[in-house]
């Protein structure tokens, strides 16, 4: 039996974008994020998941984002860190073949690839790049 | 590693642990019976570690157990007195039975012999408990009970009840009559209160011919006298005592010769009726972390809807809401006392590690002849279980570590002009979201040219570079890094300190090192916590409310004028700087000045050290105790060290210490004018 590969499909900072499943702890509905006083770069504040703090990421700090909208849900991803995300598009299995290479996305630091979507190439979000980002933000402050 | 034994590990790792408590309970004065009972609960956890590292598939492991086993035989038997030398030497192999199964869980080979270093002593023991050919006495038949109750005594019975006579103890019997329903639970609970007040030999069926319905049962207890009302019968039960064995009929030629069968009365026993409470053998509940953790989840979300309930009651503004408002209240504190009894689930004394350590630095004393002062300090503090597990063998490693190679030789020292004997100092403190320990010893300290020359040597270092003391102390910690040639026989194998590095750090902790030529060495360990309950002094500045542990308050005062950053203000008759909060914490000043101040101190700094300053808040609200949670690493804040959760949101906990060093920032700033 081939493994089926799954995408979160969602829009995040005013694009869409696609998530591996595989990234994903869960997606909950959104809570009031509370601010951080002196927090790091790229993270808005916290917000308690399972009895934990769970960081939630700053669209603001991603070079090349557009203005957030007002979030729906949260997705949190493996490393635990909460994406805020203002919608979900749906579940896509991922199409076979390589994604294409995301050079010249203006968030190519933290993609995985751009992966094609019917008649669209859609970027795919690498947790790790993301991760890497947050750290590189943290050092330069 | 596989997890599929994961349970039997954490078994013995439990074992183990009782192994130690019961072993510190024989080095302390304690009645007869009280000793008997910590033999016995050795004797069956190794037994059972046997049983298990059989199944582990360890069968050298499982003959060292073994043996271990036997010698508490011989002990519960009375054929070994209890003695320091014995005690060390059950000290020294319980240790090398631990360390061992420690090794075969990371996944090392089996040893030839676990028990080398203690092979001479455990044979001069088995040799001195090996009774003469035909002489082993048994007085069982000086009690007072029918034939074929005395013929059902086990070997085990029957040495107990000769080693209890012959040390001048009486024995009783107490009958009972137990409900058929219910008799194993009832006959454990008297059991119980039976061997609290002596001994008890054992527990025998009777055949009882009378009219009286339920299940007869007489219990032998070795004890001067009982307390038929200690016992807590039901009614019904009927409880009856008698004498059914008395030391004055010992035979006198018996009784001159002490022989080798009865363990050495107590010198401060306590008389019948105030015999201190005898240790439990308790049910250990094991549960899965995970289940614990969704509990805490759960209760974290009950609190939540109880602290918006209270909001919305709050919004009502019903002079009648108020018995409501009280029930919130109380509704919270149990709350509280329920997420702190969670907590202390997952919590475990500090000692229990020091537990581990003072056997082995004795015998390594010994054998290294190096005479060492062993001193511990915070052993009441608590950090999580799964911490301590991690934490145990980096630990050893580094005791090891000061024992041969920082403490020096008595000749040596005394040559230096030191005492003889050694020292070696270990501490537990908490500071801000850590656990701290610091491993002192009074040795050479490290010998910084001789690591460079090996960093440079080996191409860490480069040459002709000036290296700093901490570099160079840092470099110890580097994989592979070793000034020594050949592996001595007590450090230098095995766990080095690049490895200890790397457990600590996967904890999320850190390591430092320092020394001083000829003075000593001191190793500090810093964990972080993941909760923990601190008592605090809640303010407030804005609409933020923050804790301050109250560890570090020295006072809170309240200024007649409206004081700002870079003020000072007497406190005590001492005159501090002041620095906002707000300041501290890189957010917008009150623009009229605060008047609220927290005087704060370092922790454990004397009275006239160590940094002290103002801080100004808009607010104080009061004290109260908080479950603090830690930060991720991702949301790590300068100044925070946790936040919990609070009826109007979060409250941040502040690190103290961290927030002393930004407000001195902050002021230098201001005197800078930057």
């Amino acid at each position: 039996m081939s493994e089926v590969s799954l995408l979160l499909h969602a829009r995040a900072a005013g694009r869409e974008i696609l998530l591996p499943m595989t990234d994903l702890r869960e997606v909950v509905a959104a809570s009031p994020v509370a601010p951080l006083p002196g927090g790091p770069p790229g993270i808005q504040g916290v917000v308690l998941h399972q009895g934990e703090f769970l960081p939630v990421l700053d669209w603001a700090a991603v070079p090349g984002a557009g203005q957030p909208g007002p979030p729906k849900v949260l997705a949190v991803l493996r490393p635990r860190l909460g994406l805020p995300l203002e919608g979900l598009v749906g579940t896509p299995e991922s199409p076979e073949g390589p994604w294409q290479d995301p050079d010249r996305d203006p968030w190519a630091p933290i993609l995985a690839g751009l992966c094609r979507l019917g008649d669209r190439d859609l970027p795919v979000l690498d947790p790790d790049r993301l991760l890497a980002l947050l750290h590189r933000l943290r050092s330069v402050r | 590693m596989d997890h599929s034994f994961d349970d039997v590990w954490a078994e013995c790792e439990d074992l183990f642990a009782q192994a130690r408590q019961r072993l510190a309970t024989l080095k302390t004065p304690q009645p007869p019976h009280v000793m008997q009972a910590s033999v016995n609960a050795l004797f069956r956890a190794t037994h059972t570690l046997k049983g298990m590292a059989g199944m582990l598939g360890f069968p050298r492991f499982s003959q060292a157990a073994h043996r271990m086993e036997d010698i508490f035989d011989l002990m519960r038997q009375g054929r070994l007195r209890s003695t320091d030398s014995l005690l060390e030497t059950l000290e020294s192999g319980i240790q090398a039975l631990e360390s061992g199964m420690a090794g075969l869980r990371r996944g090392r080979p089996e040893m030839d012999d676990y028990l080398h270093a203690i092979r001479r002593q455990l044979g001069e023991l088995e040799a001195l408990a090996r009774p003469p050919e035909g002489a082993v006495l048994d007085l069982t038949a000086l009690l007072d009970l029918p034939p074929d109750l005395l013929k059902s005594l086990s070997e085990y019975e029957r040495t107990r009840v000769t080693a209890v006579l012959l040390a001048g103890i009486r024995i009783h019997g107490i009958s009972v009559c137990l409900d058929l329903a219910n008799f194993d639970d009832r006959l454990r609970s008297i059991s119980e209160a039976a061997g609290a007040q002596g001994e008890l030999i054992s527990t025998l069926p009777l055949e009882m011919h009378d009219d009286r319905d339920g299940l007869f049962f007489l219990l032998l207890v070795a004890a001067p006298s009982l307390d038929v009302q200690g016992l807590g019968a039901l009614p019904g039960e009927s409880p009856e005592i008698m004498e059914l064995g008395d030391p004055d009929r010992v035979p006198a030629s018996l009784r001159a010769d002490p022989g080798p069968l009865s363990p050495p009365p107590a010198a401060d026993a306590p008389q019948a009726g105030a015999a201190p409470p005898l240790p439990q053998d308790v049910e250990v509940l094991r549960l899965p972390a995970h289940r614990v953790d969704a509990l805490e989840a759960r209760l974290m979300n009950v609190a939540q809807v109880r602290d918006s309930a209270s909001q919305a009651l709050r919004q009502l503004r019903d002079p009648g809401l108020e018995p409501p408002m009280a029930m919130m209240g109380e509704i919270e504190a149990g709350l509280l006392e329920v997420q702190k009894t969670l907590l202390q689930m997952r919590m475990v004394k500090v000692e229990s590690l020091f537990q581990r350590i003072e056997p082995m630095v004795k015998s390594l004393s010994r054998d290294m002849g190096k005479p060492v002062r062993l001193s511990f300090q915070g052993g009441d503090l608590e950090l999580e279980r799964s911490l301590l597990g991690r934490l145990t063998e980096p630990f050893l490693h580094l005791v090891r570590n000061a024992l041969d190679h920082g403490l020096e030789s008595p000749s040596e020292r005394v040559a230096q002009g030191k005492a003889e004997t050694g020292s070696l100092r270990i501490s537990a403190s908490q500071r801000g979201r850590n656990l701290r320990f610091d491993i002192r010893d009074d040795g050479r300290g490290f010998d910084l040219a001789r690591i460079e020359a090996r960093g440079i040597a080996m191409g860490l270092l480069r040459p002709g570079q000036a290296h700093t003391s901490e570099d160079l102390h840092r470099l110890t910690l580097e994989p592979g890094f070793s000034t020594q040639e050949r592996a001595s026989q007590i450090s230098g194998r095995g766990v080095g300190m690049d490895v200890v590095r790397a457990e600590v750090e996967g904890m999320g902790g850190e390591i430092q090192i320092s020394s001083e030529p000829r003075r000593g060495s001191r190793v500090r360990l810093s964990l972080p916590l993941s909760r923990a309950v601190v008592g605090c002094l809640k303010v407030r500045c804005g609409s933020q409310a923050f804790g301050i542990p109250l560890s570090h308050v020295l006072r809170v005062q309240a200024s007649s004028a409206a004081l700002t950053g870079g003020d000072r203000i007497e406190v005590l008759g001492e005159s501090l700087p002041m620095e906002s909060l707000q300041a501290c914490l890189g957010l917008p000043e009150p623009t009229g000045g605060q008047r609220f101040l927290v005087a704060l101190r370092q922790q454990g700094a004397a009275a006239e050290a160590g940094l002290k300053l103002a801080l100004g808040v808009d607010e104080v609200v009061g004290r109260t105790e908080l479950l603090l949670r830690s930060l991720p690493e991702l949301a790590h804040a300068p100044g925070i060290m946790g936040g919990s959760l609070q009826e109007e949101g979060i409250l941040w906990v502040l690190d103290p210490e961290a927030v002393m060093s930004l407000a001195m920032d902050s002021l230098m700033r201001r005197v800078a004018g930057v």
